[in-house]
């Protein structure tokens, strides 16, 4: 048998025959082959031809109507992009390194990540971008790695940080995610000032007076449980006011420095109401959703185990169900919401308000999760549970497989817009983050074989993270390979399944 | 050990130990009582009417040994129970202390005098370092609703939860419910309008109490302050049919034909975190005083988990009123200790004891 490719070796041939392939730059999805040779998309051949630029099959625009029986197993797309993981270095290289994340990426079907700055110490200078960055090449990884900036000096919340200095360094935007911008002021500052820099402000939504102490989602399972609870008005008061301060800054500033908000993991339906009404009324405000928020719920903090699209009908109101209660790796900011909350976030992502699913991959280590579920940190370890739960929620009919695809993939870079161009630039200017489908092109994809299963386990996760609510759940949808820039990032054995040639 | 401090009065030294024995129950796979079938005590949401009904049968038989001249049986002789409090408390650790005497096991206190992790040690490592000094069961009481979950899933032996942040006080509850039995005309629960009155957010003894009162059938009323009802009024409304709860700021109404009211302890806190304006505003508003209590029925129970602010939540001429049952729980917390420890960890009648396997 063949060796399995190891990361960062070029592709030399690989032939994917009979599969689906979802290529969300041109909205076009069917079923068809590929072969890569030498790194490149030599040749793409859709099994049916093309009619007014789009797939056709049984009549359908969009794939809508093939059922997931009907399409071939392996599926390949574009390779993933999340536009928000905790990488851990420097500081906690214990919990996580930039390598580890990176290969945990790779191994989640996903090429790009930006890594959040609440870092010890925070990303707040040009400097510390730039050594996040020659950490990423260092690695080896040919996952791309794009940092964010903190907002404030040191994310205390005070001044802010080198934001101009950061951004020529590279930073693809700026955040103090772990914590929101409280001082309404200060984040007006810094959302007028990124407009100039052509760089977005990725917010946390809280209200820290209405979440001190926090531990679980107010509601049924925080009152039975006696958790203190985290109130979704904490996060939809954020928004608001997030909101119209974008408003006020929009008129504010000249036309040249429009500033761009990004609300990351929203959680509550009555948050993706908030964005769709500012979207209606033309702010330049995107968010994202995490899978967790999508697939969980706060049910599973009492030992719940039901996605919530299964939950929705009968959620949880009280005694056992089938795992023990208070599991610290459900312990995560925002809190798991009801199953209506997370099919909400579903309806966003459908019509379109929700522009980005991203992980919000916070890796901890046993010392900081295995303690009382209040004490436990925030965070669950989710960059390579994303993809299955995701087509899980796809198999359940919460959303078309296409739409599913680009909020991991073309939504996420529009969501970095010209920062993404910016930041890419500084490696392959030609080069496009998400390239697509595309003969010619350098191949960045991933294949997925969404009829075998894998088990979520401290073994099969690459990331140091073991903290996952799903360790010991058998999940549909296996990435067979990661390419990126016609390199492989991930690669899984046997060789032959990927079809790929022997050196 | 840092942070943990054994106390004086630990027994340390003890009989040999039987291994076989102590392998038997450590893994719960022998029934040490009929018809039990829990292994540890951690919350009373699990437990059924008839397990209900079991430990208050239980506590009747130690209650009937209570009252010999030497209240002394030897059922748990050879078994090591640890008292592991993180949060002081008097009533409740002797309680537990002369319960376990009295079934003759060794006991261990350990007073571990704040949160484990502020003083480096986890509690997974503590529950760990107390598995290897010998303990059978573990009596826990935390600040952190849930922990006792967490040192059920470390420790080999049964964990009994003394009390863990608001979540749950089984023993409390039990005693409660022991005590409105002894005390209600006819021994009846169901059907008998019990209000639990005060702060009811932070409150595990409020939260046992609706499982266990609910689950006997009784018509619960909670009655406190918005603030400090917070969340329970979407518990009222996802209670299963069959269930009786209601939840209310009016204190009159909530008395109104009441059988026995349960007032809560009121932490000064409550003021420093802006939930309420005074105690003084609260004693005039949802006090239990003979002027209030006038609404209820003429031979309504007054209790009290304790420890009790006179002139706050509970006026000092109820506290020791005739109709107070504040003492008998103290007296019947011993019982129901008894019994718990028993039915979890002891197998064989309870007269005899020590050659356990």
């Amino acid at each position: 048998m063949a060796d399995t490719p190891r990361p960062g070796e070029r592709v030399e041939l690989l032939e994917i025959e009979d599969a689906w392939l979802v290529d969300p730059g041109s909205g076009r999805e069917g079923q068809g082959s590929l072969r890569v040779e030498d790194g490149r998309i030599v040749a793409l051949e859709w099994a049916e031809p093309e009619a007014g630029g789009r797939a056709v099959r049984r009549g359908s625009a969009t794939g809508r109507d093939v059922a997931a029986a009907d399409r071939p197993a392996v599926l390949v797309t574009p390779a993933l992009v999340d536009i928000h993981v905790h990488l851990r270095q420097p500081g906690r290289e214990d919990a996580e390194t930039v390598a580890t994340g990176l290969a945990a990426a790779a191994h989640g079907g996903f090429g790009t990540v930006c890594a959040m700055a609440n870092t010890t110490p925070a990303i707040d200078s040009g400097g510390l971008v730039e050594d996040e960055l020659a950490t990423a090449r260092a690695s080896g990884s040919v996952v791309r790695l794009l940092p964010y900036g903190a907002v404030t000096a040191g994310r205390r919340g005070e001044t802010l940080a080198q934001m101009g200095e950061m951004a020529d360094a590279g930073a693809a935007g700026f955040s103090d995610d772990g914590s929101p911008v409280a001082d309404a002021s200060l984040f007006r500052n810094a959302l007028a000032y990124a407009g100039a820099l052509g760089r977005m402000l990725v917010e946390h939504p809280e209200e820290p007076s209405l979440t001190k102490g926090a531990e679980a989602n107010e509601g049924l399972v925080a009152t039975i449980l006696g958790l203190k609870g985290w109130p979704a008005a904490g996060e939809e008061s954020a928004v608001a006011r997030d909101l119209a301060i974008l408003a006020e800054v929009v008129g504010a500033n000249p036309a040249s420095a429009a500033p761009h908000l990004h609300l990351t993991h929203l959680s509550t339906a009555g948050s993706v109401e908030l964005v769709r009404r500012a979207k209606a009324a033309g702010l330049p405000v995107t968010c994202d959703v995490t899978p967790h928020h999508l697939a969980l719920h706060e049910g599973w903090v009492a030992g719940d185990r039901r996605f919530a699209w299964e939950a929705a009908a009968s959620p949880w109101t009280g005694g056992r169900t089938d795992a023990a209660p208070y599991d610290q790796s459900t312990r995560v900011n925002p809190p798991l919401r009801t199953p209506a909350d997370a099919l909400a976030l579903w309806r966003g992502l459908a019509d379109g308000t929700v522009d980005a699913i991203a992980t919000d991959h916070a890796p901890h280590t046993q010392v900081d999760k295995l303690v009382e579920y209040g004490d436990a940190a925030n965070g669950i370890s989710g960059i390579e549970t994303a993809l299955s739960i995701v087509l899980a929620g796809v198999e359940a009919g919460l959303l078309p497989l296409a739409d599913a695809i680009r909020a991991l993939t073309t939504g996420p870079v529009r969501v970095l817009g010209s920062a993404a161009t910016a930041a890419a630039g500084r490696r392959r200017a030609h080069e496009p983050l998400v390239p697509g489908l595309v003969e010619g092109a350098l191949a960045s994809l991933v294949v997925v074989d969404t009829a075998d299963t894998w088990d979520v386990a401290p073994a099969t996760l690459r990331s140091k993270g073991k903290n996952s609510p799903l360790l010991g759940r058998r999940l549909g949808g296996r990435v067979l390979a990661t390419v990126v820039e016609g390199r492989f990032a991930y690669a899984d054995a046997p060789e032959e399944a990927l079809a790929a040639a022997p050196r | 050990m840092t942070g943990l401090e054994i106390g004086a009065a630990a027994t340390v030294a003890r009989a040999e130990r039987d291994g076989a024995a102590r392998g038997d129950t450590a893994r719960g796979e022998t029934a040490p009582a009929d018809g039990w079938r829990h292994r540890h005590l951690l919350d009373v949401d699990v437990l059924s009417a008839s397990d209900i009904d079991l430990a208050m049968r239980t506590a009747d038989e130690m209650k009937e040994i209570l009252g010999r001249p030497i209240p002394k049986v030897p059922t748990l002789r050879g078994t090591q129970v640890t008292i592991l409090f993180y949060e002081a408390s008097t009533r409740t650790r002797v309680s537990f202390e002369v319960a376990a005497k009295n079934l003759s096991a060794d006991v261990v206190n350990i007073a571990a005098s704040s949160s484990s992790v502020t003083k480096g040690e986890s509690l997974v490592d503590t529950i760990r370092t107390i598995e290897a000094l010998g303990a059978d069961i573990i009596v826990m009481r935390h600040g952190r609703s849930g922990a006792p979950y967490l040192a059920s899933q470390v420790f080999s032996g049964h964990v009994l939860n003394g009390g863990d942040g608001w979540h749950a006080h089984p023993t409390q509850a039990l005693l409660d419910l022991f005590t409105l039995r002894e005390r209600l005309p006819g021994g009846r629960v169901a059907g008998r309008k019990i209000v639990i009155l005060g702060d009811i957010l932070h409150s595990r003894v409020a939260r046992s109490n609706i499982w266990t009162l609910t689950t006997m059938g009784a018509d619960v009323w909670l009655c406190g302050p918005a603030t400090l009802l917070r969340g329970f009024e979407r518990w009222a409304e996802a209670m299963p049919a069959g269930r009786r709860l209601t939840v209310t700021t009016d204190l009159r109404a909530a008395l109104r034909g009441a059988h026995a009211v349960m007032a809560l302890r009121l932490q000064q806190e409550r003021m420093a975190g802006g939930l309420l304006p005074s105690l003084r505003e609260y004693s005039l508003r949802y006090g239990l005083t003979a002027e209030t209590l006038r609404w209820a029925r003429a031979d309504a129970l007054v209790m009290h988990p304790g420890p009790m602010n006179e002139g706050v939540e509970i006026g000092p001429e109820i506290a020791d009123f005739e109709r107070s049952v504040v003492t008998d729980q103290v007296a019947n917390g011993v019982a129901i200790r008894m019994a718990l420890l028993y039915l979890i960890a002891g197998s064989g009648p309870i007269e005899e004891g020590g050659n356990r396997g």
